[in-house]
């Protein structure tokens, strides 16, 4: 692409696509180094090291492309058997890593820095690779071929068919040529029988493919990750002419066959490890967004239709609306699904911290997962990755015990941290659990009670004392140290979490380890809910949270002798009558109804005047006028044009348990009884936020 | 950069100046498609062009089969910079250049 718009949006597309491989770079990193014989490990990096340079070349990052040349080559060695693979490979191309990310940014200095050229020397040195004159000075576009082999040379017949829009993606097919070159002698024939008339040519598609005859000493796959880049949209066949020859002759000498003959098997076959129909589409997520919302609004007309559908009597409208009704169930259904994207990359990310913060901190730790299939909505999976860093960070530093101990206690020397995810009905759970030395609950009490978080005498229960861990400020750690201790990131997972509109669970048992579950809506963008009102005011509770619906009439009340609390088939069931709670200062009716939801803080009831059914709505922000009012967590639009605020149970019940502490002029104690709006005791796992 | 379109005593003449690729192709389709259908002589001079990508090449193979078509002389004029005909070489446009050669 020629204009600078289109050169930045294809800088910006290398730019994601290399994040990504670079996720995948260092997952292999790290198991290389567990596995350190595995081939298919190294081939895994090596491909990897070759994508990221080749296409980086393509795109304008020069320096990156020489600094990861140098990777590759190391990595070549390793391929050719003729580098161990060791720690120290490791830990440089980690570091390296980390210097391709600030290229990629193209941070000031970056590919000039002393780290860079500290590296590069280490690496080169450890490969025993001879130090090129000057990075700057090399042109990638010629120079950073892979190595021409050293076994018996063959010659193999190249069929290489771009994909129509190969060029419109910024590729460049000659520079595919001039690697192949570096391998060995190659000669190309471009065919132009499928480039249509001049009127039928669309100007910027690629009509054009070629013939090639490579003779090199180089094997298959390696003339395969030539065309990495680009193998998943074009035709690629690979295959050898005749028997290998038997001198082995440097590559670069051999002259190959002509291209007179025709390859046996050359017509048309698609690229031989990948199925025809392997294809993906990258969108900037902003776009999904915009799609989402239109979708959203649809659903808002599609109600409106529906419900004036309903006060005509017409067949022809209410078929209309009917296959209207139908057809947005189904939009909303797939635009849902793709905003779905599955949680492996998160984990995998968390490989090099556990084995940076393993190193840092002197501590044997092997991370291990599972789920990571499963998959959430990009807005959840796209704020996961500080709740769950500051999880691990929290296990590794305070969580696993040093080796001397572990080894007192007969555990395993090497601790465990396991990642894993699955879905549980309308919500993914998270847990984050280790096999370190537990929480020691009684010292988190004891803290709390220094802090004036609760009264000395309060009686809590394990769950409850757990959960005072995601206080502000909060942290039991004797030493502040570079990791965490501070307290300040417990309380960013709560906030993170509760934003997500999710809850936190801990378990845990001295001597065996903890467990933290993060519980998460499956999508951000729709909520199933119950829609009740309260006079003229509609709202929506979350169905996920909520139990059943009983009467509550004027006797019950009685009965309480006012105080606001249900009986539930026995259970006291303390409730928050909406129109209290909002100022609605109109008679309540003579029954009323109670919505029984289950909180983070055990079972609550939300009374209101009517229960009008179930709806499946968007949800909309209130915009930032409204950010901080927390206990409505959105809007939604109804069938008749009217708005409904989404209420947001678990912050209800906070409000209005402050309310009561401070009515009471006491602490809200989380075990108060009846009456106080404190809930009922707990498990013993503690519960924070909800929904 | 850029393509030049001029009216010659004979028919008409293109001229491809500095890095003619993607960004230009349709400018290139354009201009040839209205040469050619003035149905007079065509000629294309490479003489200042620095460099050719495929798009570019596809183009000039395109014209000149349409150019047989309707009995329209067209040629490439082979003064064309040695990078460029290497670099078309180097990437298999043999007939390309034995198209070049007509002019």
């Amino acid at each position: 692409m020629s204009t600078a718009g289109n050169a930045e949006q294809f800088k910006q597309s290398f730019r994601e696509e290399a994040h990504e491989i670079l996720v995948d770079l260092e997952s292999a990193l790290l198991e290389l180094n567990e596995n350190r014989a595995d081939r298919e490990l190294v081939g895994r990096v090596f491909r990897a090291l070759h994508t990221i340079k080749g296409s980086g070349s393509m795109f304008g990052f020069e320096d990156l492309a020489v600094f990861t040349h140098n990777l590759e080559n190391a990595f070549d060695e390793v391929r050719n058997g003729r580098l161990q693979v060791g720690a120290e490979l490791i830990d440089l191309t980690l570091s390296a890593l980390d210097q391709i990310r600030a290229m990629l940014e193209e941070r000031e200095g970056a590919a000039e820095s002393e780290v860079c050229a500290g590296i590069l020397a280490r690496v080169r040195k450890l490969a025993g690779l001879h130090e090129k004159p000057s990075a700057k000075s090399q042109s990638s576009k010629t120079q950073h071929g892979p190595s021409p082999g050293t076994g018996p040379v063959r010659q193999w017949a190249i069929h290489f068919a771009p994909g129509p829009d190969l060029l419109l993606n910024g590729s460049n097919p000659l520079l595919l040529f001039g690697e192949l070159r570096q391998m060995g002698g190659l000669a190309v024939k471009a065919s132009m029988a499928m480039v249509p008339p001049l009127g039928e040519l669309d100007p910027e598609r690629c009509y054009v493919c070629w013939e090639m005859v490579l003779a090199t000493a180089v094997e298959r796959d390696a003339i395969r990750d030539v065309f990495i880049f680009v193998e998943d949209s074009c035709e690629l066949g690979i295959e050898p002419i005749g028997e290998p020859q038997a001198s082995p002759a440097a590559s670069g000498d051999a002259a190959p066959r002509g291209l007179e003959e025709p390859r046996a098997s050359s017509g048309g076959r698609r690229s031989y490890d990948k199925p025809d129909t392997a294809s993906s589409l990258r969108v900037p997520a902003a776009r999904l967004d915009q799609f989402v919302d239109l979708v959203g609004e649809l659903v808002t007309v599609e109600a409106r239709l529906a419900e004036l559908s309903a006060r005509r009597d017409d067949p022809e409208v209410a078929e209309v609306a009917e296959e209207i009704e139908r057809l947005t169930a189904a939009l909303r259904e797939t635009s849902m699904n793709i905003r779905m994207l599955p949680i492996r990359a998160t984990f995998e990310k968390f490989r090099r911290l556990v084995h940076d913060l393993a190193r840092d901190l002197g501590k044997d730790v092997e991370l291990t997962m599972e789920g990571a299939e499963t998959e959430l909505d990009k807005t959840v999976i796209d704020q996961l990755g500080d709740p769950l860093m500051h999880l691990i960070r929290n296990s590794m530093d305070h969580g696993i015990e040093p080796s001397g101990v572990r080894a007192e206690r007969g555990k395993r020397a090497t601790a465990k941290i396991h990642l894993s995810a699955r879905h549980s009905g309308a919500s993914v759970l998270v847990v984050v659990s280790d096999d370190g030395g537990g929480i020691d609950a009684e010292a988190v009490r004891q803290r709390a009670v220094e802090r004036g978080l609760v009264a000395a005498n309060a009686q809590l229960g394990e769950g409850e004392i757990f959960a005072l861990l995601f206080q502000p400020g909060f942290s039991t750690a004797k030493q502040v140290t570079d990791v965490s201790g501070r307290g300040v990131g417990m309380d960013v997972v709560r906030q993170r979490v509760e934003s997500l509109r999710g809850t936190i669970e801990v378990a845990s048992k001295p001597g065996q380890g903890t467990s933290v579950t993060l519980r998460l809506p499956l999508t951000l963008a729709i909520i199933d809910g119950l829609l009740v009102s309260v006079e003229e005011a509609c709202f929506v509770l979350p169905l996920a949270s909520t139990l059943e619906c009983i009467e509550l009439s004027t006797a019950d009340i009685e009965r309480a002798n006012g105080k606001h609390v249900a009986n539930v088939r026995g259970e006291m069931v303390p409730y928050i009558r909406l129109r209290e709670h909002f100022g609605v200062r109109t008679r309540r009716p003579e029954l009323e109804q109670i919505m029984v939801v289950e909180s983070g803080e055990g079972r609550f009831g939300f009374v209101v005047d009517r229960v009008l059914g179930n709806c499946q709505t968007v949800i909309k922000n209130l915009g930032r006028f409204y950010r901080h009012v927390q206990a409505v967590s959105g809007a939604t639009i109804l069938g008749d044009g009217r708005v409904a605020l989404i209420l947001d149970p678990e912050r209800l019940v906070a409000d209005a348990m402050r309310a009561g502490a401070h009515n009471h002029g006491a602490r809200a104690s989380p075990r108060a009884g009846p009456g106080t709006l404190g809930p009922p005791a707990r498990s013993e796992q503690g519960i924070v936020g909800v929904r | 950069m850029g393509i030049v379109r001029e009216e010659t005593g004979t028919g008409n003449e293109l001229r491809l100046e500095g890095a003619i690729d993607i960004g230009c192709a349709s400018e290139l389709k354009s201009l040839l498609t209205e040469a050619l259908g003035s149905g007079r002589d065509l000629r294309v001079s490479l003489e200042g062009a620095t460099y050719l990508d495929v798009t570019a090449v596809q183009l000039l193979w395109a014209a000149s089969e349409e150019a047989r078509r309707s009995a329209i002389a067209f040629a490439i004029s082979d003064v064309a910079p040695e990078a460029v005909t290497a670099a078309l070489a180097e990437a298999g446009f043999t007939s390309f250049s034995a198209l070049a050669k007509v002019g």
